[in-house]
């Protein structure tokens, strides 16, 4: 005990070594050779080193909690407010994908930020470095208070990284965007935070050792176990509901849901080994981690639930839909993350817990590829990203064009890549689950599936335009080379990207159960109250979730299984199917022009930034504010002016102050005091005279 | 007689600094400055002090002696520190030294004169925030306008008389108004108190012993109303909360930036300060009353004040503004009569002097360099001064809630308490925290919004001078703050909040009659 527990006395390095990264480059950079990047490397690498020691020592069956230090605590106040670590199945093995994306994430920046000669380096890897040990200590954070701080602080580095290149006005304007719209979904967040405490006193997740967890405080006192503070006289139950779903606020605008998910187009403005950390590991990854890590608690509540589920599977094809016409290849990266963290939240939503991990999991590795491949694309092509101008390149860098291939395939969802296991396993989960009775799971379903046809269509548009036909620009033509540091990041999550499902063959493990399923016995195996059996038997208790498993009609729960994987694989390789159909030509055409007024719409993004900027610009600042400050000016502070003017006292001592030299105003105020003084005297002179 | 001490040393180094040859002024008044700073040090590593200091606790550094005797009352010099004013007696010594330092840019003439005002107004606030005797109390609190009005009126910007005679007739009025209002509670105390002590009174007014005023024309219910009127108006003033906030933005366009630093960081703090000493300790149930109607004021505040800031267009403004909408959380947090709610609204007095400070400070290095504040009249800053703007953009975040830092804590303990709140019957108070909560999104949309404007895109300046760095002397205040603004925030509890929580207990809800009046002092 006392030598496990000695392991776990290092587990604040994780979070600590990047944060020291950080200081480092940030104070020393400049001094150093490649500007503090050896610092944040050796940095992320120990963090990897010992999240895998971690999940090492959970695997080995010690999940462990510990308590860091009482941020407020002690006499007189009603409870306290801790920082501690959580370290189970979850924590860890996102742990180990975080650490594991953040040192490949700084190996690939020497070759996108130190051999292209970018200035400011010592601050880009502090920030690097700030942002991976945010991240680390939001994963293993103990309570939703400390994962709330976090949170935030991962907002602030992607606010910075997001506008690295500030001296652009793109870059500088992306960033607020981020920072602003990710907080409005923070405010919700922070009500959630701030009511979950005044409801049951606790923050806490729960873990090995933890007394009281809100969890399963809402658990007891929907059972009627337990009494809470609820609150406007709701029941526990509904309350709890509106906790939830304020929660959620923040959940939608880190992981840039519907319709929260205008920031992250923008943010496309960072440099890209950036975007891969934002997209595949921390900031959006953030939000859906959260509805993960507070499982318990959302297994609970049905409504919210449903909600989840409806929003994810809604965003889906809403984001997939953008993504078809884009030009610009970080821009369809952008916006296949958006509907891919749509899937995660359908996952969750729809009971699938494990499922979701798994997608996140698998996204994780899939997306990290395909930014980073795009980032080595961009330096070849000197930072010009548009599609159009590429072509022809799969020739001129075989590893980038190999590497991403094994990124699409994943992502559009073709066996036997890891996105296809995991995608498959979110929509199979939802539509069990709707066909046991949800007829709202069945729609998030029909739209998940559906955005799987336009997933497969702009997956392999983009491939075809970047890497396959003829160059269509003298820079395709002959690009930059690209070196090791790019490459062999690019080959890791390439074999990756190919193999990583083999945690979860969930349709494999149906036909021969002696492949196992890894994943799920993982995250069943977690501690009490944190592991997917004990949320697997909350979603389907009637009194909690009341969610019940169906199957198609005349199929079974094994046909049903095989009908849904066969189905979404039907409609991935019909969508892949389409776009070789029309951009496989050595010289492709737009075809854009075919979609009508439709492809304004969709080039428009809906015209979803135009409300938004209408709601923050035009609505809030051009006509509120500014009418908050002439209504101030003239009827608040004028009213004041003109009370001094009429009044003949203050007139009269406006006016001689104005002229008068400033010894005279001292002699004025002396005698003000003097006066009131005086005053006091006779006041308590006369009162003694009344009352003695 | 270590606050004696205190106020002492100021007062003669003001002495000392004024006569002073004018070219040693400032680094002699900085110098000097580190005195009172030292020392107040010293006392916060010595603070033994328990409980409420107007509820019976045990103060720390206590000295009362009787000092005049005037009609049937005895003035007493008393002064005493508990868990809410240390704190804000360090943040006064740590402020004053950090304005000294940063004024020795931008203040070119009659330094001694300043330098003298500043250290004057130093001891002066002090003495508000150690003096538990009314008389001793006023003296101070008036005593403070004069430096202030000097500072404003002579070393201002191009409208300075106008601010400074605005800020003077503001508060003199409302200093007149809250003399009323509180002579009102005395007279009405009649016998029952023998001096104008603050604990004494503090306890005769919960034990109920206010008599009927004017022969019974009043009786003490409407006292207690009207005088609570009075003060909350008199205080609130100062503070400021919306509609007496108008004095401020033309305060702080118009003063020197190392007095904006001093007005928003410390003499703000004169006013909740005194609403929890008095309006909220002496009259809880008044206040209880008038829960709805001050949470109001406080959202109003908060947002409004949000609003206006939006609304402008000169940095300095912008941060003024900003000061409004952050001090209506303080009020938030003191009507919820909760530890986390009290106690927060005092973490927040010294947080957000400690942030506007900061703010203040870099607005008045970019002013030093570019002579504007016009966010339009600038752009790409960043690159020209990368330190400035580094500190600037902190200290936004820390105004922005930013976690780790004082603003976040202080506002989140204002959140959680405000937000259990039973002041207003059936949860109205969450609705209320709820509501003014918003204000962390439009904060972030004011700050950021300048920054992107000012700071970022390619630089750009419209103006005849060269932006050039800033001196060390110019930064190290900066550095300074953020350091101890993240010290706060990361270690709340070991800094201030401890002890703060300590002074709270007995003012708020489920509190024991005897805890509250009681003799041992403190928390058991």
């Amino acid at each position: 005990m006392a030598a496990e527990s000695g392991v776990f006395t290092f587990a604040p390095a994780i979070a600590v070594l990047p944060f020291v990264s950080f200081l480092v480059a940030l104070f020393a950079g400049k001094y150093m050779p490649k500007k503090g990047a050896v610092a944040g490397i050796a940095a992320t690498a120990g963090s990897l080193l010992l999240s895998l020691v971690m999940l090492a020592q959970v695997a080995s069956g010690h999940a462990h909690h510990m308590e860091l230090y009482t941020w407020v605590g002690g006499e007189g106040v009603p409870f306290e407010l801790t920082f501690g670590i959580l370290l189970d199945q979850l924590s860890t093995l996102m742990l180990v994908i975080v650490s594991t994306i953040a040192f490949l994430v700084h190996v690939f920046s020497l070759g996108y930020m130190n051999d292209e000669g970018e200035t400011g380096l010592p601050r880009y890897y502090a920030e690097l470095g700030l942002f991976s040990a945010s991240m680390l200590a939001f994963v293993f954070s103990d309570n939703v208070l400390m994962a709330f701080m976090f949170f935030e602080l991962v907002g602030l580095c992607s606010y910075l990284l997001i506008g690295f290149w500030f001296r652009r006005p793109g870059p500088a304007s992306a960033a607020k965007k981020a920072f602003l719209v990710t907080r409005f979904g923070d405010y919700f967040f922070l009500i959630g935070v701030v009511g979950i405490f005044a409801t049951f006193g606790t923050g806490t997740f729960g873990g090995p050792g933890v007394e009281e967890s809100f969890p399963e405080l809402a658990e007891a006192a929907i059972a009627g176990g337990a009494s809470v503070n609820t609150f406007f006289g709701l029941s526990p139950r509904a309350w709890f509901g509106v906790l939830g779903l304020l929660v959620l606020g923040g959940v939608m605008g880190k992981s840039a849901q519907f319709p929260f998910h205008t920031w992250l187009p923008d943010a496309m403005e960072g440099p890209t080994p950036v975007s891969a950390l934002i997209h595949a590991a921390t900031m959006v990854a953030a939000g859906v981690y959260l509805v993960a890590r507070m499982y318990g608690f959302y297994a609970l509540l049905p409504t919210v639930l449903a909600v989840i589920a409806f929003v994810g599977g809604f965003t889906a094809l809403f984001a997939a839909t953008m993504g078809v016409v884009k030009d610009e290849i970080k821009q369809v990266l952008a916006y296949s993350t958006i509907s891919q963290y749509g899937y995660i939240m359908l996952a969750l939503g729809g009971g699938g817990y494990v499922a979701g991990v798994f997608h996140l999991t698998t996204h994780a590795v899939f997306k990290a590829l395909l930014f980073l491949g795009a980032g080595s694309v961009i330096i070849a092509m000197h930072h010009n990203e548009n599609m159009w101008d590429m072509g022809g390149l799969k020739d001129r860098m075989p590893v980038t064009y190999y590497a991403f291939l094994s990124g699409s395939l994943a992502l559009a969802g073709i066996v036997p890549f890891s996105g296809f296991w995991s995608k498959d396993e979110v929509l199979y989960e939802t539509l069990v689950h709707g066909l046991g009775g949800s007829p709202l799971l069945l729609a998030a379903y029909a739209m998940g599936l559906l955005a799987v046809f336009f997933t497969g269509f702009y997956t392999f548009r983009m491939v075809l335009l970047t890497f396959h036909g003829e160059p269509r620009t003298d820079l395709a033509e002959d690009p930059e080379p690209v070196r090791w540091n790019v490459k062999i990041p690019l080959a890791i999550l390439g074999v990756l990207a190919a193999v990583i499902g083999v945690i979860n063959l969930v349709p494999v493990h149906a036909l021969e159960s002696s492949v196992p399923e890894f994943l799920h016995d993982w995250l069943y195996h977690g501690p009490e109250g944190l592991n997917g059996e004990h949320y697997h038997e909350l979603i389907t208790s009637p009194e909690f979730a009341g969610y019940s498993a169906g199957a198609i009609p005349g199929l079974g729960e094994l046909g049903t299984l095989f009908a849904s994987a066969g189905l979404s694989l039907a409609v991935a390789l019909a969508g892949s199917a389409v776009a070789l159909a029309l951009y496989r030509a050595p010289a492709p055409e737009e075809h854009t022009a075919k979609l009508g007024s439709l492809k304004t719409l969709l080039y428009e993004n809906y015209y979803q930034d135009e409300y938004q900027v209408w709601l923050a610009q035009d609505l809030t600042e051009e006509t509120v504010a500014k009418n908050a400050k002439r209504f101030d000016d003239g009827v608040v502070d004028g009213f004041v002016d003109r009370v001094s003017d009429v009044s003949l006292v203050s007139g009269h001592f406006l006016r001689r102050v104005q002229t008068g030299i400033v010894s005279n105003y001292a002699a004025l105020i002396t005698l003000g005091l003097v006066v009131l003084l005086v005053a006091f005297g006779i006041v308590g002179g006369w009162f003694g005279g009344v009352f003695a | 007689m270590m606050i004696e001490a205190l106020v002492g040393l100021c007062l003669v180094g003001a002495l000392v600094v004024f006569f002073a040859p004018d070219e040693y002024a400032g680094k002699l008044a900085f110098g000097w400055s580190l005195l009172p700073l030292a020392l107040s040090a010293l006392m916060y590593l010595n603070f033994d002090g328990r409980g409420n200091a107007l509820l019976g606790g045990s103060l720390a550094f206590e000295e009362q002696f009787t000092w005049i005797a005037l009609g049937p009352y005895e003035l007493t010099w008393f002064m005493g520190l508990d868990g809410i004013s240390m704190p804000l007696v360090v943040l006064s010594t740590l402020l004053t030294t950090l304005a000294i330092l940063s004024a020795w840019t931008p203040i070119d003439e009659r330094r001694n004169q300043f330098y003298g005002l500043v250290l004057f107004l130093e001891g002066s606030l002090i003495g508000v925030f150690g003096a538990l005797d009314f008389f001793v109390w006023f003296v101070f609190w008036e005593a403070v306008l004069i430096p202030m009005y000097f500072l404003v009126g002579i070393w201002g910007g191009a409208r300075r008389k106008y601010a400074a005679i605005k800020f003077f007739v503001y508060t003199n009025i409302a200093s007149l108004v809250l003399f009323i209002g509180f002579f009102g509670l005395v007279f009405g105390l009649g016998d029952s108190i023998s001096s104008l002590a603050l604990p004494e009174i503090a306890t005769a007014l919960r034990a109920g012993e206010l008599g009927p005023l004017a022969g019974g024309l009043i009786v003490p219910e409407q006292l207690r109303l009207l005088a609570f009127v009075a003060m909350f108006i008199g205080f609130g003033v100062k503070v400021p909360i919306v509609p007496f906030h108008t004095w401020l933005p033309d305060a702080h366009v118009e003063a020197p930036t190392p007095i904006s630093v001093l007005l928003a960081g410390v003499l703000l703090k004169m006013g909740t300060y005194a609403l929890l000493r008095f309006n909220f300790t002496m009259l809880p149930e008044t206040a209880r009353s008038l829960a709805v109607p001050i949470a109001a004021v406080a959202v109003i505040s908060v947002i409004y004040g949000a609003l206006l800031a939006l609304g402008q267009s000169d940095l300095k403004r912008i941060v003024a503004y900003s000061s409004v909408s952050s001090m209506g959380y303080v009020i938030l947090g003191l009507v919820a009569y909760t530890s986390y709610g009290i106690g927060g609204a005092t973490f927040q007095m010294v947080s957000h002097g400690l942030i506007s400070g900061l703010m203040f400070a870099c607005v008045g290095v970019i002013y030093n360099v570019t002579h504007t504040r016009e966010v339009g009249d600038m752009a790409g800053l960043a690159d020209e001064m990368p330190l400035t703007v580094g500190a600037l953009v902190a200290g936004a975040f820390a105004y922005a809630g930013l976690p780790l830092m004082a603003g976040f804590a202080a506002e989140f303990f204002i959140f959680v308490g405000a937000f259990q709140s039973t002041v207003i019957a059936g949860n109205g108070m969450a609705v209320m925290t709820a509501l003014a909560m918003f204000g962390i999104v439009i904060v972030a949309g004011y700050l950021l919004w300048a920054m992107q404007r000012s700071l970022f895109g390619p630089f750009r300046f419209d103006g005849d001078y060269e932006v050039t760095r800033a001196a060390r002397h110019d930064i190290a205040p900066l550095v300074v703050l953020i350091v101890v603004i993240i010290a706060l925030g990361t270690f709340p509890n070991d800094t201030f909040f401890r002890m703060i929580t300590d002074a709270v207990g007995p003012l708020v809800d489920g509190a024991t009659a005897e805890a509250a009046l009681g003799t041992g002092g403190g928390s058991p």
